[in-house]
């Protein structure tokens, strides 16, 4: 559904991702751990395009996207995103919000999107604030909104960035427990996250990253359980005290 | 990926644009003096015969500038002490006073005492609203107003007195400049956050020390670039005194080209004069911000601004 | 300066208790009637000096009248250049951004008086000949003043579309936006609301600019009464605290004008307010 192959970046002299490779069926969550710097924000980026590679490929849907004839926007049509400091439009109320994107850029109709943001904001537990603008919803109401923007854009794959890293601890299980109920409905998704138990729990598969490469990959238990590298042992050795 | 061919169409796109850009900026001014100067040429040599007279313009300007400066820097800082300061609502010393009241005093003696916290700060509060009003009407008011203002008064009172427009037009000035000055010193004491002002009496420090090793260094640094951006609006604005007759910059400018008609060069000399001043140290000014600027803090100051 | 009144002097002027703004509005009363009496009890001055206002009324009503048509002609071309070259600046053009920076770094740095002259002079040659006039002087001095505030608009629009969040841009980008969709549903819309409360000082600004037509014989308020001065006071038929009387009507009617509309601005901003979106920082 979504390969990555041999991406590298460069941010002036430094060499953010040395060629990383994998692939993402359909239907499958993924989730990348590591520690700050690792460049998997970055990687997150190359996929929808939101930072573009200097040497590899991105396919979605075995269309290769960071071509110069095709354009940006249609790999983020297919591809949504939710952000790590949720970026709702502050000008805009929750509904507003979520329809936004299937109005402007789907052409869809202003009752039909309103129609279809209702409903997913009712799916992610916020159906009576629908009115509410970004300033009046806590971070855990303000990300679901985001994840809900992200849904009405009908992705193929969505992609999480640390996006319960900037929330107080009162507020991620709601956002957790949303992103567990996509899985379990069969969304693809790449998830960068530090919340490992979300990861045990809901990742088909885990990748390890550090200073631009993948480390090492595998199956929840066998990362946590029993890590093959010495890096990746100290850094879940860390994680899971 | 072909990144590297889709970064050399990139690259070539940024060539285009950035000749584009040369060639639009050039092209435009090309293109206006053209049209000013392409019908009768340009007389150099009458420029060049000007130039002292255009110094000492240029002289006076600075002159009248520089003191109403920092004639006005004085008023200014008063003035924005006393609308930084807090002053309690009537109200609440009313409130206050009757819920510390000391039961064992005298009824006459705590109605003195209540007498004289309101008088104090009625008094506080009286001068507080004056610095607002002032301020209010100076920056609500044109300064061509302003200045005939001035000017008249003097008229009036000393019809007599040496050098009456000039004398008139640095009071205007001064006058005019307290008041921008004196926000300039507000925003710059207001926003030094008050949680400064607690921490530094819970080490200890008196008031005074408080405002002496924390308030003031912090404040002062917050308030040097948009003072030193004052000082270039108050040079601009200082043009505003040709209707009252002096002969600075513009005023001689105008009269030069009255006389001479060559209206053209006397004004291409006046427009370069300004902005061999301005644009240095606007530069200087920025540079000098960004030196001593303190992150995350920052009075909003735009450049200088017109004070008309 | 003003604009750190703007955005800083609201944060501290919030009224802490109920009846603020009417104490204040008493305030405001009590200091003019103050003034008032002070002059007309302790110097003599009457205000209301029929023999002044017979002459002058008409003069200063016609000021008014010239003065509000200046603002008209000169606001609405002031923002919608202004507009463009704050647009221009943050564009990633250079062919855009660079004439743009021209402009604004020149005329910010010439006093408005100086670009007024020299509109009103110079600008009528560049016409042929049968549109040259006096009004043709007039006008294009008065656009003049409009290209000088333009200036300071564009500035203001660039500090608005550079105080957007980035994560804003980021999140319609990620949607699937264009870039000029994005700007246009986006980052437009908030960089407005973040560039109304100095766009309110610069308007109070263009407001009192228009004095300066009075130099090349604009026939505004300042203008008129600078005129009616000269001819009743100096010739010796007018009393000179007229001129103490006429100034301070003068300047009461320009405060007026500046009050409106920054309140005026104030009450718009407060309709379209975005919760939660700071004020422009640099």
């Amino acid at each position: 559904m979504i390969r990555v192959e041999r991406i590298h970046k460069h941010f002036g002299r430094l060499h953010v991702l040395r060629g990383i490779t994998f692939d993402l069926p359909r239907g499958e969550a993924l989730v990348i751990i590591g520690p700050s710097g690792s460049g998997k924000s970055t990687l997150l980026r190359c996929i929808n395009l939101l930072v573009e590679p200097d040497e590899g490929k991105v396919i979605i849907d075995g269309v290769q996207v960071n071509r110069p004839d095709i354009r940006p926007e249609w790999a983020r049509q297919q591809v949504g995103m939710v952000f790590q400091s949720f970026n709702l439009f502050t000008h805009l109320n929750a509904l507003e919000n979520v329809a936004l994107g299937p109005i402007r850029v789907k052409g869809m109709a202003r009752e039909a999107a309103e129609e279809k943001a209702k409903q997913l904001l009712a799916r992610v537990g916020l159906a009576a604030k629908t009115q509410a603008f970004p300033a009046e919803l806590s971070g855990g109401q303000q990300q679901r909104v985001a994840i809900a923007r992200a849904l009405a854009m009908d992705p193929k794959a969505i992609l999480f960035d640390e996006p319960t890293s900037a929330l107080d601890p009162e507020y991620i299980r709601e956002v957790l427990d949303v992103m567990t109920a996509l899985a379990r409905d069969g969304m693809t998704m790449v998830v960068v996250t530090h919340e490992m138990g979300f990861a045990s729990n809901v990742a088909q598969r885990i990748l390890f990253m550090d200073a631009g490469m993948i480390i090492e990959e595998g199956r929840p238990e066998e990362i946590f359980g029993n890590p093959k590298h010495e890096r990746t042992r100290a850094f879940v050795g860390k994680i899971l005290r | 990926m072909a990144s590297a061919l889709q970064q050399e169409g990139r690259s070539r796109a940024r060539v285009f644009d950035t000749i584009a850009g040369i060639a639009l900026t050039v092209g435009a001014i090309a293109f206006v003096m053209d049209i000013f100067v392409g019908r009768s040429g340009f007389d150099f040599g009458y420029v060049q015969g000007e130039i002292p007279g255009f110094f000492d313009a240029t002289k006076l300007t600075f002159y009248a500038t520089s003191l109403a400066y920092f004639g006005g820097m004085g008023i200014g800082f008063l003035v924005g002490w006393a609308r930084a300061a807090r002053s309690a609502p009537l109200a609440r010393i009313l409130h206050d006073r009757s819920a510390l009241v000391d039961e064992e005093a005298p009824r006459w003696e705590t109605r003195v005492d209540t007498g004289v916290a309101i008088l104090f700060s009625g008094v506080k509060h009286t001068v507080r609203r004056i610095a607002d009003g002032y301020v209010e009407i100076i920056r609500g008011t044109p300064l061509f107003v302003q200045i005939v203002f001035a000017w008249s008064v003097l008229i009036v009172n000393y019809p007599r007195l040496n050098q009456l427009e000039l004398i008139a037009g640095i009071v205007a000035l001064t006058v005019n400049t307290g008041a921008y000055q004196g926000e300039i010193f507000r925003a710059g004491l207001q926003t030094v956050h008050s949680g400064q002002v607690e921490a530094a009496r819970a080490i200890g420090l008196s008031r005074w020390r408080a405002m002496r090793y924390v308030i003031l260094p912090q404040a002062l640094r917050l308030i040097i670039p948009p003072l030193t951006n004052e000082y270039i609006g108050l040079l601009k604005a200082s043009s505003l005194l040709l209707v009252i007759g002096v002969q600075e910059i513009t005023g001689y400018g105008r009269s030069e080209a009255f006389r001479t008609f060559k209206v053209f060069e006397a004004f291409a000399m006046v427009t370069g004069i300004y902005l061999l001043i301005t644009i240095p140290l606007s530069k200087v000014v920025h540079a000098v911000e960004m030196r001593y600027r303190i992150p995350g803090l920052g009075i909003q100051a735009m450049g200088p601004q017109t004070h008309v | 300066m003003a604009t750190a009144e703007a955005t800083l002097g609201r944060q501290t002027e919030r009224a802490p208790f109920p009846h603020a703004s009417a104490i204040r509005i008493t305030e405001a009363l009590v200091g003019g009637t103050i003034f008032v009496v002070v002059l007309e009890v302790f110097l003599g001055f009457n205000l209301l000096d029929p023999a002044l206002w017979s002459l002058y009324g008409s003069v200063f009503l016609a000021g008014i009248v010239r003065t509000l048509t200046y603002i008209a002609l000169v606001l609405p071309v002031s923002v919608s250049i202004g507009f463009a070259l704050g647009w221009a600046r943050v564009s990633r053009f250079r062919a855009l951004a660079w004439p743009a920076t021209v402009y604004v770094e020149f005329f910010r740095g010439v006093p408005p008086l100086v670009i007024v002259i020299f509109a009103s002079i110079l600008g009528p040659n560049l016409f042929p000949e049968r549109f040259q006039s006096v009004q043709l002087g007039l006008i294009l001095g008065a656009l003049a003043i409009g290209l000088h505030s333009a200036s300071f608009q564009g500035e203001i629009f660039r500090a608005g579309f550079q105080s957007v969040p980035r994560g804003q841009l980021e999140a319609a980008q990620a949607i699937g936006m264009q870039p000029l969709q994005s700007m246009r549903s986006v980052v437009l819309p908030q960089a407005l609301r973040l560039s109304l409360p100095p766009l309110s000082n610069e308007f109070a600004v263009l407001i009192k600019d228009t004095s300066l037509m009075a130099i090349i014989s604009g026939g505004e308020l300042f203008h008129r009464s600078q005129l009616f001065m000269d001819q009743s006071v100096l010739t010796g038929t007018g009393q000179l605290h007229w001129l103490f009387i006429v100034w301070t009507a003068v300047a009461a009617v320009y405060f007026v004008m500046t009050f409106t509309v920054t309140r005026a601005m104030r009450l718009l901003e407060r309709k379209y307010h975005a919760r939660g979106l700071e004020g422009i920082s640099i």
